[in-house]
């Protein structure tokens, strides 16, 4: 029975870090249609940020603004000067990501090198609570209440906010949004920089966890939040919410009891839920205003 | 067969003919000529242009983005060197992995296209699916470490007619020639039109009665049986086989020279492979003025994104694009003379 709440810790755990990372490209997914494949890079650039002020500055929190800032900016430049020109384009938006995806990892490599950087947990949050007989780590308690308050948070700006109305609409018809003296551009270029930021704050959350930071971490995270979107649904958010902690849950269970068979579950999930059920695992059945973007 | 020879006069007039023998003669006795060196890029060169060949069948002429086309190119690569190891090296064993190549290309291009063909699934899934498709795999040839060595990668020895550099870069030269003409066939053929229907127009290819999941299937099976003998021949040049092969970077790097030279002109993934790996060969050799080049994939990535937002045809579309302007304006410049004339 411990064990099986040690797992389901670690799992969720697990699971609100690859929400972290798929949430982001969910947004930029579902609100813009663009398929970002230069988020694993937004993610590592996350980690080496966060590393590099914690190391300089022993701060906790300061490490994970900048972290976001950093790749906040990322994201910017990435909208502006290249995802921008390319609208309506998704294959050309997969190839230019994928370009910007190897020039920045490369960039990575050639600051910080090729070695893998250790990173401590901050001492304040280090520790293990054992009740029963199960040891619980605080930094994973953190990384689950962090998980949730960003899927409240950012479900409660997409379904309520002004911002997430006029995306949503600028989406649909972009010349009557601008029409109404709104500057779509903009909002388009500030949720493309938010979404890169949310894979930052997993890169920066990821780094004390793993222990280390590696150019090569970005991959495969970016693989994981690929499938968690693919099996939630493309660009619905709630349900990339929900096939993130499915496959953090799935990933610990599975690890622990057939860990030859680690490797291939996630891939496989994938691979059966676009068989049989194309449109997504939690899709809603109704037409989700999210993905009518995708569809265009 | 006069749609082929159509084609043949579109591309090649007479004076590409001559250019064309020329640079053949010229690649013939070059081996006389070169060091070891320049003779290993250009055998480099022919090997990667029948992959990149290969992918140009998807890319360039169905519009599919393959993530996970290491797979056959590394899987070749593996195919050759565990059948080296296990049954050792002689003539007989490299016929034999051939065949054994083309098998497990096949197997793997079924499950690849029945996966990412099925109705309903967009680009971006499908793209995923393959790259998912190409991990599962890169991750089986790490775990199984008793057959691939795992991360260390594969070393063996091949039969020592193929280890000849100079008999290499003569049989290599041979093989992009033969694939060339098999892709080219493949392309001209009724198939190959079906499949250049579907790229433009799905729909309407589905309401002429074709069965586009057929056809495409058809497309990736050639594909990737053609990259998984570029693979087992770059895998007997090397004497090696590491799991980076079957990694993303191989599949990218084939879109790399696809883009670069080109997509859906076939020419295109020669002049990439040829561009791409003389670039690299450059920067390699910068190496020693200064350590940046030590990171030589962040010019060839500037490269490519600047391909992609200033020249989307890349080189052989923009060329051909030139020269069909050119001729449309000599045509112009032709008949508003024979205009002129009478009136004079």
């Amino acid at each position: 029975m411990d064990i099986f709440l040690t797992l389901f810790i670690n799992g969720l755990s697990e699971g609100a870090l690859i929400f972290l990372v798929s949430s982001g490209l969910a947004i930029i997914l579902g609100l813009m249609g663009v398929v970002n494949f230069a988020h694993g890079a937004l993610f590592v650039w996350g980690g080496y940020a966060y590393v590099w002020i914690y190391q300089m500055t022993n701060s906790f929190i300061l490490g994970i603004l900048a972290a976001m800032l950093i790749v906040f900016i990322l994201g910017i430049i990435f909208e502006k000067f290249f995802v921008s020109r390319l609208y309506g384009n998704a294959p050309a938006q997969i190839l230019i990501t994928l370009g910007l995806n190897i020039v920045f990892i490369e960039i990575i490599r050639l600051i910080w090198g090729n070695t893998p950087i250790a990173i401590k947990k901050p001492d304040f949050i280090s520790g293990t609570t054992i009740i029963n007989g199960v040891t619980i780590s605080h930094y994973r308690i953190l990384l689950i209440i962090i998980g949730i308050s960003v899927l409240i948070i950012v479900n409660y700006i997409l379904k309520n906010s002004k911002t997430g109305m006029v995306i949503r609409a600028g989406v649909q018809r972009s010349d009557m949004v601008q029409a109404l003296g709104i500057n779509i551009r903009l909002y388009f270029t500030i949720v493309f920089a938010a979404g890169a930021a949310l894979a930052g704050l997993g890169g920066a959350l990821y780094a004390p966890l793993a222990g280390n930071v590696i150019s090569t971490a970005g991959a495969n995270n970016q693989i994981l939040a690929f499938i968690a979107i693919v099996i939630g649904g493309l660009g619905n958010f709630s349900g990339t919410a929900k096939a993130s902690f499915l496959l953090g849950l799935m990933n610990a269970f599975v690890a622990w009891f057939i860990p030859s068979f680690a490797v291939v579950t996630n891939v496989l999930v994938m691979a059966i839920v676009l068989a049989f059920k194309p449109e997504g695992l939690f899709s809603e059945g109704r037409k989700s205003i999210l993905r009518l973007a995708v569809k265009k | 067969m006069k749609s082929l020879r159509e084609h043949i006069q579109r591309d090649f007039s007479k004076n590409v003919i001559i250019a064309l023998s020329v640079l053949l003669i010229a690649l013939l006795i070059f081996p006389k000529f070169s060091s070891y060196t320049m003779l290993n890029l250009l055998t480099r060169i022919f090997v990667i242009s029948v992959f990149a060949m290969s992918y140009d069948i998807l890319r360039g002429y169905m519009g599919f983005i393959n993530l996970g086309h290491a797979v056959y190119f590394g899987g070749g690569a593996y195919v050759a060197g565990i059948l080296y190891n296990k049954l050792g090296t002689t003539i007989p064993v490299f016929i034999l992995s051939i065949a054994v190549v083309v098998l497990y290309s096949v197997i793997c291009a079924l499950v690849m296209g029945k996966l990412s063909f099925k109705k309903g699934t967009s680009v971006f899934a499908a793209a995923m699916l393959t790259l998912a498709l190409a991990e599962v795999v890169r991750n089986i040839a790490e775990s199984w470490r008793d057959v691939t060595n795992g991360t260390d990668g594969l070393i063996f020895k091949v039969p020592s007619i193929l280890s000849n550099r100079i008999f290499f870069y003569y049989f290599s030269l041979i093989f992009l020639i033969v694939m060339f003409i098999i892709l080219r066939k493949f392309i001209l053929s009724p198939t190959g039109r079906v499949i250049i229907a579907i790229r433009e127009n799905e729909q309407r290819a589905e309401f002429l009665g074709f069965r586009i999941e057929n056809y495409k299937l058809i497309a990736i099976l050639v594909s990737g049986v053609s990259a998984g003998l570029a693979g087992l021949v770059f895998g007997t040049f090397n004497r090696f086989a590491n799991t980076e092969l079957l990694s993303i970077t191989y599949s990218t790097n084939a879109l790399l020279y696809t883009l670069i030279g080109g997509t859906g002109t076939l020419y295109g993934g020669i002049v990439g492979s040829i561009v791409v790996n003389v670039f690299q060969n450059m920067l390699l050799n910068l190496r020693s003025i200064h350590p940046i080049f030590e990171r030589w994939l962040i010019f060839l990535g500037i490269l490519y994104i600047a391909v992609i937002l200033f020249m989307p045809k890349g080189i052989v579309g923009t060329l051909r694009h030139f020269i069909e302007n050119r001729k449309v304006k000599s045509d112009n410049e032709k008949s508003s003379k024979t205009e002129k004339a009478p009136g004079e």
